[in-house]
Protein backbone atom coordinates (compact mmCIF):
# COMPACT_ATOMS: atom_id res chain seq x y z
CA UNK A 1 0.00 0.00 0.00
CA UNK A 2 2.63 2.44 0.86
CA UNK A 3 4.66 1.12 -1.70
CA UNK A 4 2.15 1.74 -4.47
CA UNK A 5 1.23 5.30 -2.83
CA UNK A 6 4.59 6.18 -3.65
CA UNK A 7 5.43 4.77 -6.95
CA UNK A 8 1.95 6.89 -7.54
CA UNK A 9 3.81 10.16 -5.97
CA UNK A 10 6.22 9.41 -8.54
CA UNK A 11 4.58 9.32 -11.16
CA UNK A 12 2.60 12.02 -10.53
CA UNK A 13 5.76 13.93 -9.71
CA UNK A 14 7.28 12.65 -13.49
CA UNK A 15 4.00 14.03 -15.45
CA UNK A 16 4.58 17.22 -13.85
CA UNK A 17 7.95 16.91 -14.97
CA UNK A 18 6.50 15.99 -18.47
CA UNK A 19 4.69 18.83 -18.63
CA UNK A 20 7.31 21.20 -17.96
CA UNK A 21 9.14 19.68 -20.55
CA UNK A 22 6.55 20.56 -23.37
CA UNK A 23 5.92 24.16 -21.89
CA UNK A 24 9.64 24.48 -22.38
CA UNK A 25 9.53 23.42 -25.69
CA UNK A 26 7.03 25.49 -26.55
CA UNK A 27 8.26 28.49 -25.56
CA UNK A 28 11.78 27.95 -27.17
CA UNK A 29 10.05 27.44 -30.69
CA UNK A 30 7.89 30.34 -29.99
CA UNK A 31 10.97 32.20 -29.02
CA UNK A 32 12.83 30.91 -32.11
CA UNK A 33 9.49 32.01 -34.00
CA UNK A 34 9.82 35.65 -33.04
CA UNK A 35 13.77 36.14 -33.28
CA UNK A 36 13.30 34.81 -37.00
CA UNK A 37 10.76 37.66 -37.53
CA UNK A 38 12.61 40.40 -35.19
CA UNK A 39 15.84 39.52 -37.00
CA UNK A 40 14.40 39.31 -40.90
CA UNK A 41 12.61 43.06 -40.06
CA UNK A 42 16.20 44.22 -39.01
CA UNK A 43 17.81 43.03 -42.43
CA UNK A 44 14.70 43.80 -44.83
CA UNK A 45 14.30 47.55 -44.40
CA UNK A 46 15.38 49.19 -47.39
CA UNK A 47 17.00 51.61 -47.70
CA UNK A 48 15.37 54.68 -49.00
CA UNK A 49 16.66 56.40 -51.83
CA UNK A 50 15.19 59.63 -54.11
CA UNK A 51 15.79 59.62 -57.29
CA UNK A 52 14.30 62.34 -59.73
CA UNK A 53 12.99 61.13 -63.14
CA UNK A 54 12.77 63.54 -66.21
CA UNK A 55 10.02 62.46 -68.18
CA UNK A 56 10.81 63.90 -72.05
CA UNK A 57 7.96 66.66 -73.02
CA UNK A 58 6.10 63.91 -75.76
CA UNK A 59 3.31 63.55 -76.99
CA UNK A 60 0.70 62.24 -74.28
CA UNK A 61 3.23 63.42 -71.70
CA UNK A 62 2.20 65.96 -69.34
CA UNK A 63 4.44 68.47 -67.61
CA UNK A 64 6.05 68.60 -64.31
CA UNK A 65 7.61 71.70 -63.26
CA UNK A 66 10.08 71.69 -60.74
CA UNK A 67 11.20 68.12 -62.82
CA UNK A 68 11.38 69.85 -65.97
CA UNK A 69 13.79 72.24 -64.04
CA UNK A 70 15.84 69.93 -62.91
CA UNK A 71 16.16 68.76 -66.49
CA UNK A 72 17.04 71.55 -67.79
CA UNK A 73 20.05 72.03 -65.44
CA UNK A 74 21.00 68.54 -66.16
CA UNK A 75 21.74 69.48 -70.00
CA UNK A 76 22.95 73.01 -69.57
CA UNK A 77 26.04 71.67 -71.37
CA UNK A 78 27.12 73.43 -75.02
CA UNK A 79 25.26 72.14 -77.39
CA UNK A 80 26.71 69.60 -80.02
CA UNK A 81 25.52 68.33 -83.28
CA UNK A 82 22.29 66.01 -83.06
CA UNK A 83 24.27 63.27 -80.96
CA UNK A 84 21.07 61.54 -79.00
CA UNK A 85 23.53 61.07 -76.11
CA UNK A 86 21.32 59.71 -73.06
CA UNK A 87 20.52 62.56 -70.56
CA UNK A 88 22.16 62.55 -67.39
CA UNK A 89 19.53 61.12 -64.18
CA UNK A 90 17.11 60.33 -66.64
CA UNK A 91 15.32 57.36 -67.23
CA UNK A 92 13.83 56.57 -71.06
CA UNK A 93 10.21 55.92 -71.02
CA UNK A 94 8.94 56.45 -74.35
CA UNK A 95 5.82 54.86 -76.06
CA UNK A 96 4.62 51.55 -75.64
CA UNK A 97 2.48 49.97 -78.46
CA UNK A 98 0.74 47.00 -76.26
CA UNK A 99 -0.98 47.32 -73.35
CA UNK A 100 1.57 45.34 -71.68
CA UNK A 101 2.08 46.02 -67.73
CA UNK A 102 4.10 48.97 -66.65
CA UNK A 103 7.10 47.53 -66.39
CA UNK A 104 7.37 45.74 -69.97
CA UNK A 105 8.20 49.28 -72.37
CA UNK A 106 9.44 49.39 -75.72
CA UNK A 107 12.67 50.99 -75.08
CA UNK A 108 14.39 52.37 -78.57
CA UNK A 109 18.12 51.88 -77.71
CA UNK A 110 21.87 52.28 -79.74
CA UNK A 111 22.44 48.60 -81.71
CA UNK A 112 24.59 46.80 -79.72
CA UNK A 113 27.69 45.06 -81.71
CA UNK A 114 28.86 42.52 -79.13
CA UNK A 115 26.80 39.82 -78.07
CA UNK A 116 25.32 37.41 -80.43
CA UNK A 117 23.94 35.38 -77.97
CA UNK A 118 21.08 35.98 -75.96
CA UNK A 119 22.41 37.26 -72.63
CA UNK A 120 20.34 37.03 -68.93
CA UNK A 121 21.33 39.87 -67.16
CA UNK A 122 19.82 40.20 -63.58
CA UNK A 123 19.30 43.85 -61.58
CA UNK A 124 21.85 44.84 -59.07
CA UNK A 125 20.03 45.30 -56.04
CA UNK A 126 22.17 48.06 -55.65
CA UNK A 127 20.85 50.11 -58.53
CA UNK A 128 19.45 53.06 -56.40
CA UNK A 129 23.03 53.65 -54.47
CA UNK A 130 24.55 53.57 -58.38
CA UNK A 131 21.41 56.03 -59.39
CA UNK A 132 22.21 58.39 -56.26
CA UNK A 133 26.01 58.14 -56.79
CA UNK A 134 25.60 59.27 -60.63
CA UNK A 135 23.21 62.32 -59.58
CA UNK A 136 26.34 63.13 -57.71
CA UNK A 137 28.67 63.67 -60.18
CA UNK A 138 26.09 65.21 -62.10
CA UNK A 139 25.16 67.56 -59.36
CA UNK A 140 29.05 68.21 -58.76
CA UNK A 141 29.93 68.89 -63.26
CA UNK A 142 26.97 71.24 -63.19
CA UNK A 143 28.40 72.99 -60.13
CA UNK A 144 31.72 73.59 -61.98
CA UNK A 145 29.90 74.68 -64.82
CA UNK A 146 29.04 78.32 -65.12
CA UNK A 147 25.22 78.82 -64.55
CA UNK A 148 23.74 78.61 -67.73
CA UNK A 149 21.34 81.66 -68.82
CA UNK A 150 17.83 81.13 -69.98
CA UNK A 151 18.61 81.61 -73.86
CA UNK A 152 20.71 78.42 -73.35
CA UNK A 153 18.08 76.50 -71.31
CA UNK A 154 16.08 77.40 -74.00
CA UNK A 155 17.92 76.56 -76.74
CA UNK A 156 18.77 73.25 -74.75
CA UNK A 157 14.62 72.61 -74.28
CA UNK A 158 14.33 73.32 -77.85
CA UNK A 159 17.09 70.40 -78.95
CA UNK A 160 15.60 68.08 -76.90
CA UNK A 161 11.94 68.49 -78.36
CA UNK A 162 13.65 68.31 -81.77
CA UNK A 163 15.03 64.94 -81.00
CA UNK A 164 11.88 63.64 -79.36
CA UNK A 165 9.89 64.52 -82.69
CA UNK A 166 12.82 63.23 -84.57
CA UNK A 167 12.24 60.07 -83.08
CA UNK A 168 8.86 59.99 -82.79
CA UNK A 169 8.83 60.40 -86.70
CA UNK A 170 10.93 57.38 -87.11
CA UNK A 171 9.03 54.88 -84.60
CA UNK A 172 6.18 55.85 -87.35
CA UNK A 173 2.41 54.60 -86.65
CA UNK A 174 2.75 51.56 -84.34
CA UNK A 175 4.79 53.07 -81.65
CA UNK A 176 1.37 54.53 -79.99
CA UNK A 177 1.19 53.72 -76.33
CA UNK A 178 1.75 55.37 -72.73
CA UNK A 179 4.80 57.06 -71.30
CA UNK A 180 5.21 56.28 -67.77
CA UNK A 181 7.66 57.92 -65.19
CA UNK A 182 7.43 57.08 -61.37
CA UNK A 183 8.01 60.95 -61.25
CA UNK A 184 6.48 63.51 -63.49
CA UNK A 185 5.96 61.34 -66.12
CA UNK A 186 2.69 61.44 -68.03
CA UNK A 187 0.63 59.21 -70.38
CA UNK A 188 -0.87 59.31 -73.25
CA UNK A 189 -2.17 57.05 -75.59
CA UNK A 190 -2.09 55.86 -78.89
CA UNK A 191 -3.85 53.29 -81.07
CA UNK A 192 -1.89 50.18 -81.91
CA UNK A 193 -0.16 49.43 -85.25
CA UNK A 194 1.98 46.97 -86.90
CA UNK A 195 3.95 46.30 -83.40
CA UNK A 196 0.97 44.98 -82.01
CA UNK A 197 0.68 42.16 -84.45
CA UNK A 198 4.43 41.42 -84.11
CA UNK A 199 4.39 41.83 -80.37
CA UNK A 200 1.34 38.95 -80.59
CA UNK A 201 3.10 37.31 -82.94
CA UNK A 202 6.84 36.92 -80.62
CA UNK A 203 4.52 36.57 -77.94
CA UNK A 204 2.47 33.13 -79.02
CA UNK A 205 6.57 31.75 -80.35
CA UNK A 206 7.55 32.46 -76.75
CA UNK A 207 4.53 30.67 -75.64
CA UNK A 208 4.73 27.69 -78.00
CA UNK A 209 8.50 27.22 -76.67
CA UNK A 210 7.83 27.21 -73.04
CA UNK A 211 7.55 24.42 -71.14
CA UNK A 212 6.02 24.75 -67.89
CA UNK A 213 3.72 22.52 -65.65
CA UNK A 214 1.46 23.96 -62.80
CA UNK A 215 1.91 20.93 -60.76
CA UNK A 216 5.35 21.70 -60.01
CA UNK A 217 5.08 24.41 -58.22
CA UNK A 218 4.47 24.19 -54.36
CA UNK A 219 2.76 27.66 -53.95
CA UNK A 220 1.12 30.30 -56.75
CA UNK A 221 1.08 33.27 -54.60
CA UNK A 222 3.21 35.88 -56.52
CA UNK A 223 4.05 33.96 -59.34
CA UNK A 224 4.65 36.55 -61.69
CA UNK A 225 7.92 36.80 -63.88
CA UNK A 226 8.00 40.58 -65.21
CA UNK A 227 10.68 40.16 -68.23
CA UNK A 228 12.33 42.31 -71.01
CA UNK A 229 14.00 41.34 -74.02
CA UNK A 230 16.04 42.80 -76.38
CA UNK A 231 15.17 42.37 -79.63
CA UNK A 232 17.71 43.67 -82.60
CA UNK A 233 16.63 44.07 -86.22
CA UNK A 234 17.07 40.68 -87.57
CA UNK A 235 15.27 39.39 -84.32
CA UNK A 236 17.42 38.22 -81.86
CA UNK A 237 17.49 38.74 -78.80
CA UNK A 238 20.01 40.17 -77.31
CA UNK A 239 19.64 40.83 -74.07
CA UNK A 240 17.05 39.13 -71.24
CA UNK A 241 16.21 41.51 -68.18
CA UNK A 242 14.28 40.19 -65.51
CA UNK A 243 12.53 43.02 -63.81
CA UNK A 244 11.01 40.80 -61.33
CA UNK A 245 11.56 37.48 -60.35
CA UNK A 246 8.92 34.40 -59.64
CA UNK A 247 10.13 33.22 -56.05
CA UNK A 248 10.06 29.97 -57.67
CA UNK A 249 13.39 29.40 -59.34
CA UNK A 250 11.83 26.75 -61.91
CA UNK A 251 9.55 29.14 -63.46
CA UNK A 252 12.41 32.11 -63.94
CA UNK A 253 14.73 29.17 -65.27
CA UNK A 254 11.61 27.88 -68.01
CA UNK A 255 11.26 31.40 -68.94
CA UNK A 256 15.18 32.23 -69.42
CA UNK A 257 14.86 29.00 -71.47
CA UNK A 258 11.70 29.71 -73.22
CA UNK A 259 13.70 33.31 -74.55
CA UNK A 260 16.17 31.82 -75.22
CA UNK A 261 15.13 29.16 -77.43
CA UNK A 262 12.94 30.93 -79.32
CA UNK A 263 15.61 33.64 -80.50
CA UNK A 264 15.82 34.60 -83.05
CA UNK A 265 12.90 35.83 -83.28
CA UNK A 266 10.99 37.21 -86.72
CA UNK A 267 12.44 39.87 -88.19
CA UNK A 268 11.16 43.59 -86.98
CA UNK A 269 8.89 44.82 -88.83
CA UNK A 270 10.09 47.63 -90.79
CA UNK A 271 7.96 50.54 -89.51
CA UNK A 272 9.77 49.89 -86.74
CA UNK A 273 12.53 51.40 -87.97
CA UNK A 274 16.30 49.86 -88.17
CA UNK A 275 17.24 49.95 -84.32
CA UNK A 276 16.66 47.33 -81.44
CA UNK A 277 13.69 47.16 -79.43
CA UNK A 278 12.83 46.33 -76.16
CA UNK A 279 9.63 44.51 -75.48
CA UNK A 280 8.19 43.13 -72.07
CA UNK A 281 6.21 40.31 -71.32
CA UNK A 282 4.60 39.32 -68.06
CA UNK A 283 4.70 35.33 -67.24
CA UNK A 284 2.40 34.03 -65.20
CA UNK A 285 1.40 30.10 -64.53
CA UNK A 286 -1.94 30.97 -66.20
CA UNK A 287 0.23 32.56 -69.39
CA UNK A 288 1.95 35.18 -71.00
CA UNK A 289 0.67 38.56 -71.09
CA UNK B 1 4.69 37.75 -47.94
CA UNK B 2 4.87 35.90 -44.03
CA UNK B 3 6.27 32.65 -45.53
CA UNK B 4 9.26 34.86 -46.95
CA UNK B 5 10.49 36.23 -43.73
CA UNK B 6 9.76 32.89 -41.54
CA UNK B 7 13.16 30.88 -42.47
CA UNK B 8 13.12 27.20 -40.73
CA UNK B 9 9.34 27.43 -40.05
CA UNK B 10 8.66 28.26 -43.69
CA UNK B 11 10.75 25.38 -44.65
CA UNK B 12 8.98 23.50 -42.17
CA UNK B 13 5.51 24.38 -43.91
CA UNK B 14 7.08 22.51 -47.04
CA UNK B 15 8.31 19.74 -45.79
CA UNK B 16 6.78 16.24 -46.88
CA UNK B 17 4.92 14.02 -44.89
CA UNK B 18 7.63 11.92 -43.59
CA UNK B 19 10.09 14.11 -42.79
CA UNK B 20 7.06 15.86 -40.22
CA UNK B 21 6.35 12.54 -39.12
CA UNK B 22 10.39 12.31 -38.09
CA UNK B 23 10.34 15.76 -36.87
CA UNK B 24 7.19 15.21 -34.53
CA UNK B 25 8.84 11.37 -33.21
CA UNK B 26 11.88 13.71 -32.39
CA UNK B 27 9.91 16.48 -30.98
CA UNK B 28 8.46 13.82 -28.83
CA UNK B 29 11.67 11.99 -27.90
CA UNK B 30 13.08 15.36 -27.04
CA UNK B 31 10.31 16.62 -24.72
CA UNK B 32 10.47 13.02 -22.78
CA UNK B 33 14.05 13.09 -22.45
CA UNK B 34 13.88 16.83 -20.99
CA UNK B 35 11.34 15.96 -18.71
CA UNK B 36 13.62 12.84 -17.48
CA UNK B 37 16.56 15.05 -17.25
CA UNK B 38 14.76 17.72 -15.12
CA UNK B 39 13.55 14.59 -13.03
CA UNK B 40 16.26 12.61 -12.20
CA UNK B 41 18.55 15.39 -12.07
CA UNK B 42 16.60 16.74 -9.04
CA UNK B 43 16.32 13.00 -7.82
CA UNK B 44 20.25 11.92 -7.69
CA UNK B 45 21.32 14.93 -5.68
CA UNK B 46 18.61 15.06 -3.15
CA UNK B 47 19.90 11.12 -2.92
CA UNK B 48 23.36 12.15 -3.00
CA UNK B 49 23.19 14.58 -0.33
CA UNK B 50 21.20 12.98 1.76
CA UNK B 51 22.49 9.45 1.74
CA UNK B 52 26.21 11.44 2.68
CA UNK B 53 24.26 13.80 5.47
CA UNK B 54 22.67 10.43 7.05
CA UNK B 55 26.82 8.88 6.98
CA UNK B 56 27.94 11.62 8.93
CA UNK B 57 24.98 11.40 11.48
CA UNK B 58 25.28 7.45 11.63
CA UNK B 59 28.80 7.25 12.32
CA UNK B 60 28.79 10.16 15.20
CA UNK B 61 25.51 8.26 16.66
CA UNK B 62 26.02 4.64 18.00
CA UNK B 63 22.18 4.29 18.89
CA UNK B 64 20.41 2.56 16.53
CA UNK B 65 16.89 3.98 17.13
CA UNK B 66 18.08 7.28 17.43
CA UNK B 67 19.60 6.40 13.45
CA UNK B 68 16.70 5.62 12.61
CA UNK B 69 14.16 8.16 14.26
CA UNK B 70 16.90 10.51 12.21
CA UNK B 71 16.27 8.57 9.00
CA UNK B 72 12.98 9.40 8.58
CA UNK B 73 13.85 13.09 7.55
CA UNK B 74 15.97 12.02 4.88
CA UNK B 75 13.06 10.25 2.48
CA UNK B 76 14.83 10.32 -0.74
CA UNK B 77 18.58 9.30 0.50
CA UNK B 78 19.13 5.44 -0.44
CA UNK B 79 21.37 4.39 2.11
CA UNK B 80 18.65 6.15 5.26
CA UNK B 81 16.40 3.47 2.95
CA UNK B 82 18.31 0.38 3.28
CA UNK B 83 19.28 1.73 6.89
CA UNK B 84 15.51 1.56 7.70
CA UNK B 85 14.55 -1.94 5.97
CA UNK B 86 17.30 -3.42 7.78
CA UNK B 87 15.81 -1.91 11.65
CA UNK B 88 12.77 -2.78 10.26
CA UNK B 89 13.81 -6.10 9.68
CA UNK B 90 16.12 -6.06 13.06
CA UNK B 91 12.81 -4.93 15.25
CA UNK B 92 10.61 -7.98 13.04
CA UNK B 93 12.97 -10.51 14.70
CA UNK B 94 11.57 -12.40 17.65
CA UNK B 95 14.55 -14.16 19.10
CA UNK B 96 18.12 -11.62 19.17
CA UNK B 97 19.53 -14.64 20.61
CA UNK B 98 20.68 -16.37 17.73
CA UNK B 99 22.57 -13.89 16.25
CA UNK B 100 23.63 -16.30 12.98
CA UNK B 101 19.68 -16.10 12.06
CA UNK B 102 19.86 -12.53 12.98
CA UNK B 103 22.52 -11.36 10.70
CA UNK B 104 21.30 -13.69 7.77
CA UNK B 105 17.77 -12.06 7.99
CA UNK B 106 18.80 -8.40 8.18
CA UNK B 107 21.45 -8.76 5.39
CA UNK B 108 18.58 -10.17 3.28
CA UNK B 109 16.69 -7.35 3.74
CA UNK B 110 19.19 -5.22 3.06
CA UNK B 111 20.22 -6.83 0.43
CA UNK B 112 16.23 -6.34 -0.81
CA UNK B 113 16.60 -3.09 -0.51
CA UNK B 114 19.83 -2.16 -2.46
CA UNK B 115 18.29 -3.82 -5.37
CA UNK B 116 15.46 -1.99 -4.98
CA UNK B 117 17.26 0.76 -4.73
CA UNK B 118 19.24 0.30 -7.65
CA UNK B 119 16.20 -0.47 -10.26
CA UNK B 120 14.98 2.71 -8.52
CA UNK B 121 17.41 5.02 -9.13
CA UNK B 122 18.20 3.70 -12.46
CA UNK B 123 14.43 3.53 -14.00
CA UNK B 124 13.88 5.94 -16.93
CA UNK B 125 17.70 6.44 -17.45
CA UNK B 126 18.09 3.66 -20.30
CA UNK B 127 15.14 6.42 -22.41
CA UNK B 128 17.80 8.43 -22.34
CA UNK B 129 20.51 6.13 -23.78
CA UNK B 130 18.16 4.89 -26.58
CA UNK B 131 17.53 8.46 -27.17
CA UNK B 132 20.91 9.36 -27.48
CA UNK B 133 21.45 6.45 -29.88
CA UNK B 134 18.81 6.38 -31.94
CA UNK B 135 17.68 10.03 -32.37
CA UNK B 136 20.61 11.36 -35.03
CA UNK B 137 19.62 7.99 -37.23
CA UNK B 138 16.14 8.83 -37.10
CA UNK B 139 16.68 12.42 -38.39
CA UNK B 140 19.12 11.21 -40.86
CA UNK B 141 16.15 8.71 -42.34
CA UNK B 142 14.34 11.95 -42.37
CA UNK B 143 16.90 14.07 -44.41
CA UNK B 144 17.93 10.90 -46.61
CA UNK B 145 14.52 11.02 -47.53
CA UNK B 146 13.95 14.63 -48.13
CA UNK B 147 16.79 14.74 -50.45
CA UNK B 148 15.98 11.84 -52.27
CA UNK B 149 12.72 13.83 -52.82
CA UNK B 150 14.31 16.96 -53.45
CA UNK B 151 16.11 15.20 -56.44
CA UNK B 152 13.29 13.80 -57.79
CA UNK B 153 11.71 17.41 -57.98
CA UNK B 154 14.97 18.82 -59.27
CA UNK B 155 14.47 15.48 -62.37
CA UNK B 156 11.22 16.59 -63.06
CA UNK B 157 12.38 20.42 -63.49
CA UNK B 158 15.07 19.62 -65.35
CA UNK B 159 17.32 22.38 -63.54
CA UNK B 160 20.45 21.77 -61.54
CA UNK B 161 21.41 25.08 -60.38
CA UNK B 162 22.07 25.74 -56.84
CA UNK B 163 19.03 27.96 -56.46
CA UNK B 164 16.72 24.70 -57.69
CA UNK B 165 19.14 21.89 -55.52
CA UNK B 166 19.15 24.24 -52.27
CA UNK B 167 16.15 24.54 -50.90
CA UNK B 168 15.03 20.88 -51.03
CA UNK B 169 18.56 19.40 -49.24
CA UNK B 170 18.41 22.49 -46.39
CA UNK B 171 14.94 21.60 -45.76
CA UNK B 172 15.88 17.52 -45.12
CA UNK B 173 19.05 18.54 -43.17
CA UNK B 174 16.72 20.12 -40.19
CA UNK B 175 15.66 16.70 -39.45
CA UNK B 176 19.18 15.96 -39.13
CA UNK B 177 20.09 18.83 -36.84
CA UNK B 178 16.51 17.96 -34.80
CA UNK B 179 18.31 14.70 -34.17
CA UNK B 180 21.20 15.75 -33.34
CA UNK B 181 19.31 18.48 -30.64
CA UNK B 182 17.74 15.49 -29.03
CA UNK B 183 20.18 13.35 -28.87
CA UNK B 184 23.11 15.64 -27.70
CA UNK B 185 21.49 16.65 -24.24
CA UNK B 186 20.39 13.10 -23.78
CA UNK B 187 23.67 11.58 -24.41
CA UNK B 188 25.25 13.60 -21.57
CA UNK B 189 22.54 13.64 -19.26
CA UNK B 190 23.05 10.13 -19.21
CA UNK B 191 26.23 9.94 -18.77
CA UNK B 192 26.22 12.06 -15.92
CA UNK B 193 23.79 10.17 -14.06
CA UNK B 194 25.09 6.78 -14.87
CA UNK B 195 28.20 8.62 -13.06
CA UNK B 196 26.36 9.36 -10.17
CA UNK B 197 23.88 6.08 -9.83
CA UNK B 198 27.41 3.95 -9.50
CA UNK B 199 28.45 6.56 -6.82
CA UNK B 200 25.37 5.68 -4.67
CA UNK B 201 25.38 2.07 -5.77
CA UNK B 202 28.91 1.77 -4.74
CA UNK B 203 28.34 3.61 -1.19
CA UNK B 204 25.39 0.91 -0.56
CA UNK B 205 27.53 -2.15 -0.96
CA UNK B 206 29.99 -0.57 0.88
CA UNK B 207 28.06 0.25 3.96
CA UNK B 208 25.58 -2.17 3.64
CA UNK B 209 28.09 -4.83 5.82
CA UNK B 210 28.65 -1.76 8.78
CA UNK B 211 24.28 -1.69 9.12
CA UNK B 212 24.35 -5.31 9.64
CA UNK B 213 27.13 -5.10 12.04
CA UNK B 214 25.42 -2.15 13.72
CA UNK B 215 22.00 -4.09 14.61
CA UNK B 216 24.05 -6.98 15.39
CA UNK B 217 26.42 -5.30 17.84
CA UNK B 218 23.58 -2.95 19.45
CA UNK B 219 23.29 -4.04 23.15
Amino acid sequence: MKKGQKHQYGEKNFSLWLVWAAAMHVVVFSLAFYFQIWDADRHSKPKIVTVTLVSLPGSGASRDDSNYGTAAEAISEPPREASPSPLPVSTKSVKVSVPVPEKALVVPKKLSVEPLKPKAIEKQPDINQALLQLKKNVDKKTAQLPRPSSNTLNNALARLQQNVKLRAGVKGSGEGGSSTGRNGAGKGSGGGGTADSYKAQIASIIQQNWSFSNKLLKKSYGMEVYVRINISSDGTIHQILFDKKAPSEYLNLSVKKALEKSSPLPVLPKEGGSGDVWVGFLFTPEGIE
Amino acid sequence: MLDLRLGIFAMLSDAGVVVLLVLSLLLLFSIISWAIIAFKFGYLRKSLRESKAFLDYFFEVNNVDKVFTESENFRYGSLPRVFRSAYIEYRALGDKGDLRHARTRIARAVKREVNAENKRLAALVPFLATVGNTAPFIGLFGTVWGIMNSFHTIGLTQSASLAAVAPGISEALIATAAGLAAAIPAVIAYNSFTQKISVIERDMEEFAPEFVAAFINEP
